[in-house]
């Protein structure tokens, strides 16, 4: 198909004997919010890791809009278009909310040190644009990021603020796949609906997303396809509620003995 | 002593600070960046002073070259020194460092501290072990005259180039697009990556700031004190690095004032007699006080939670800090368990030492006021007024920043 995004194509990573993923293939397709689902240590970290070049795979592929994007560094994987937020929170907390996310255009910019040096026309009018779309991208979280704030340091935002920031920074490289590792780990209910929604007005948007999430009501509610994970393989693929009703992914989280007792 | 002798002495300790602080901006921006004490940074700065050196004697400036020429060949050993040393400094990085990234921090000190001895051999090998003599044809050798102290031109010439460099590096960093780069590496260097940021590139361009401007210094220190050694940069390099673990590792701001205080401590505790000093430990013990009787207990009182905010609470806690003697050791033997209390109990002990201590200098230094330091104790003054500054707060006095750093 002409519209897939990332495709990976039976990727394998080992760290010593132990396969994290193992023959791992999906795809992803635009406009598309994928959910990766799986007990702990069952490779979706790697997986993101795989995608984001912190790991080239042992074997297989990682292709992004048809190309090769496998053992790049992760710096050119961002500059091809996926950029990431973090399980655990990985803000530059000593800059600011603004500085934060013009970190995220920082592949995105021309200016050299020869400009810097010089504050030429050019890279002045460059900060000038990148500033406006800072402005823009922090003004899609309404009411979280009031311009009294944009100067303030990251570390002065509540948590669930400093989630949202993840997710501008992210933006601001103008990713063509969003990767969001566990967006909403440590929200309350309340909260994590409201980013559920903002998960849904990115799509909207035209993002296409990938997350790792372990919330069943954010999976459920955001998810038009659910990848589930054990050890490293994929026990199913599909819509959110026939995976979430396979037998195989039942045994996978409760054990043989949970999944007799669930059926 | 005189108010004339004073402030020469001043003027001559910010000098010889501001050089350490163009040496010590190297070493905190690496460990900034890469968590790395780049032992090799003295040796970089003594090569920047060299090859200006070279240079110069090279030109054949003299005493009879037209003041015009002599402007040129000293621009000229300038931007020599600095691309050659900025070069290096690329170099050490690329072929020292970047290969043992992945390994334990110990092996890349040991790297460095090889770069170091190499660097030093390769000096006495090059240009043998005699030192190296300054032309003293480019030395600008005027004085003028501040509040009738003479000062020499060289050192206003120093002071003046080393706080336009600092404004220029804290312009770099606060407000270019590199500077964010570097900032962003040196919280989170595998995040910054991940958000496109190419950090070898980065961590390359700090160490050629950093040596640039410790070239900068070699060749100032040259001028000013008309020689080098090649190991001239081991001691200067030492300092500058106490100096920037005095204003906290890491910090740039904390480098400039960890140099200046080394600086000033170094001349002022052999120049003036005991009874001048005396006078800085009052100071030290009016903002002392300042701390026990206001700040502190302020600020501590601000810590508590609103549904247990009392007046008696209020005061218990601000008592332990005024009459911190009598109260506080009193909660400290009692077997109470309020965090609150117990902390800032032995929080206002802690200060009241300090004072304590502050004052005995003041008063032994008043008793002995006609006495002075011989100047061979110099390094032992500055060595332990850094030490006395770290046992009150490790993480040296800017140096909040380490600490989020996990």
């Amino acid at each position: 198909m002409s519209d897939v995004v990332l495709d990976v194509h039976s990727a394998t990573k080992t760290f010593g004997g132990l396969k994290a993923v193992n023959d791992l293939s999906f795809q992803i397709h635009a406009g598309e919010i994928v959910s990766l689902i799986g007990p702990n240590g069952s490779g979706k970290t790697t997986t993101f890791n795989l995608i984001s070049g912190v790991y080239e795979p042992d074997s297989g592929d990682v292709l992004l809009r048809g190309e090769s994007i496998a053992g790049l560094r992760p710096d050119q994987v961002y500059a091809r278009g996926i950029s990431r937020t973090f399980q655990m929170l990985r803000l530059f907390s000593n800059m600011s909310v603004m500085e934060n996310v013009l970190v995220g255009m920082h592949g995105r910019t021309q200016a050299n040190i020869i400009d810097c040096m010089f504050h030429t026309p050019r890279m002045r009018r460059e900060e000038e644009v990148c500033v406006e779309k800072a402005r823009a991208i922090l003004a899609q979280f309404p009411g979280r990021f009031p311009e009294s704030r944009h100067d303030q340091p990251a570390s002065s935002l509540s948590y669930a603020n400093r989630r949202r920031l993840e997710i501008a920074r992210a933006l601001a490289g103008e990713p063509k796949l969003l990767l969001l590792d566990e967006p909403v780990a440590g929200m309350n209910p309340m909260e994590s609906m409201e980013v559920m929604q903002q998960i849904r007005d990115l799509k909207e948007a035209g993002h296409t997303i990938l997350m790792i999430e372990h919330d069943m009501k954010v999976i459920m509610g955001a998810s038009d396809r659910v990848i589930a994970m054990d050890h490293g393989v994929k026990l199913a693929e599909g819509a959110p509620k026939d995976v979430a009703n396979d037998p195989a992914v039942v045994e996978a989280y409760l054990g043989r003995r949970g999944a007799d007792t669930a059926s | 002593m005189t108010f004339e002798h004073i402030l020469g002495l001043t003027i001559s300790g910010l000098t010889v600070g501001m050089i350490y602080a163009l040496i010590a901006l190297g070493y905190t921006m690496v460990y900034g960046v890469l968590q790395l004490i780049n032992f090799a940074h003295g040796e970089v700065f003594t090569v920047g002073g060299y090859i200006a050196a070279t240079t110069l004697i090279y030109t054949g400036v003299d005493a009879t070259t037209p003041l015009a020429a002599k402007i040129g060949y000293f621009a000229l050993a300038l931007i020599v020194s600095i691309v050659l040393t900025s070069f290096l400094g690329w170099m050490i990085e690329r072929v020292a460092y970047r290969p043992l990234r992945k390994q334990s921090r110990i092996t890349a000190l040991l790297s460095a501290i090889g770069m170091s001895i190499v660097l030093q051999n390769l000096l006495v090998i090059i240009f043998g072990p005699e030192p190296i003599i300054m032309p003293t044809a480019v030395v600008p050798t005027g004085f003028i005259e501040v509040f009738g102290v003479r000062i020499r031109l060289l050192q206003v010439i120093i002071i003046v180039t080393s706080l336009v460099l600092m404004g220029l590096l804290a312009w770099i960093v606060k407000g270019t697009r590199m500077g964010k780069a570097m900032r962003a590496t040196s919280q989170d260097m595998e995040a910054a990556e991940m958000m496109g940021i190419e950090t070898n590139l980065t961590i390359s361009f700090t160490f050629i700031v950093g040596s640039a401007l410790a070239s900068i210094g070699g060749f100032l220190v040259a001028m000013y004190y008309g020689s080098l050694q090649y190991d001239t940069g081991f001691l200067y390099g030492l300092k500058a690095f106490t100096a920037a673990v005095l204003g906290g590792i890491g910090n740039i701001y904390g480098a400039v004032v960890g140099s200046l205080i080394l600086g000033l401590a170094e001349n002022w505790g052999v120049g003036v007699t005991l009874g001048v000093l005396a006078w800085l430990f009052v100071f030290g013990l009016i903002a002392g006080l300042y701390v026990q009787i206001l700040r502190a207990p302020g600020e501590r009182v601000s810590h508590i939670a609103e549904e247990f905010r009392t007046p008696e609470y209020e005061r218990l806690i601000r008592s332990q800090y005024q009459l911190a003697p009598v109260v506080a050791v009193k909660t400290l033997l009692s077997e109470r368990t309020d965090a609150l209390v117990h902390v800032s109990a032995r929080h206002a002990v802690r200060l009241m030492a300090g004072n304590i201590v502050l004052g005995f200098f003041a008063v032994l230094f008043f008793m002995n006021g006609e006495m002075q330091f011989a100047s061979k104790w110099q390094h032992v003054i500055s060595f332990a007024v850094l030490m006395a500054i770290l046992m009150f707060r490790p993480s040296g006095i800017l140096g909040d920043n380490i600490q989020e750093k996990v």
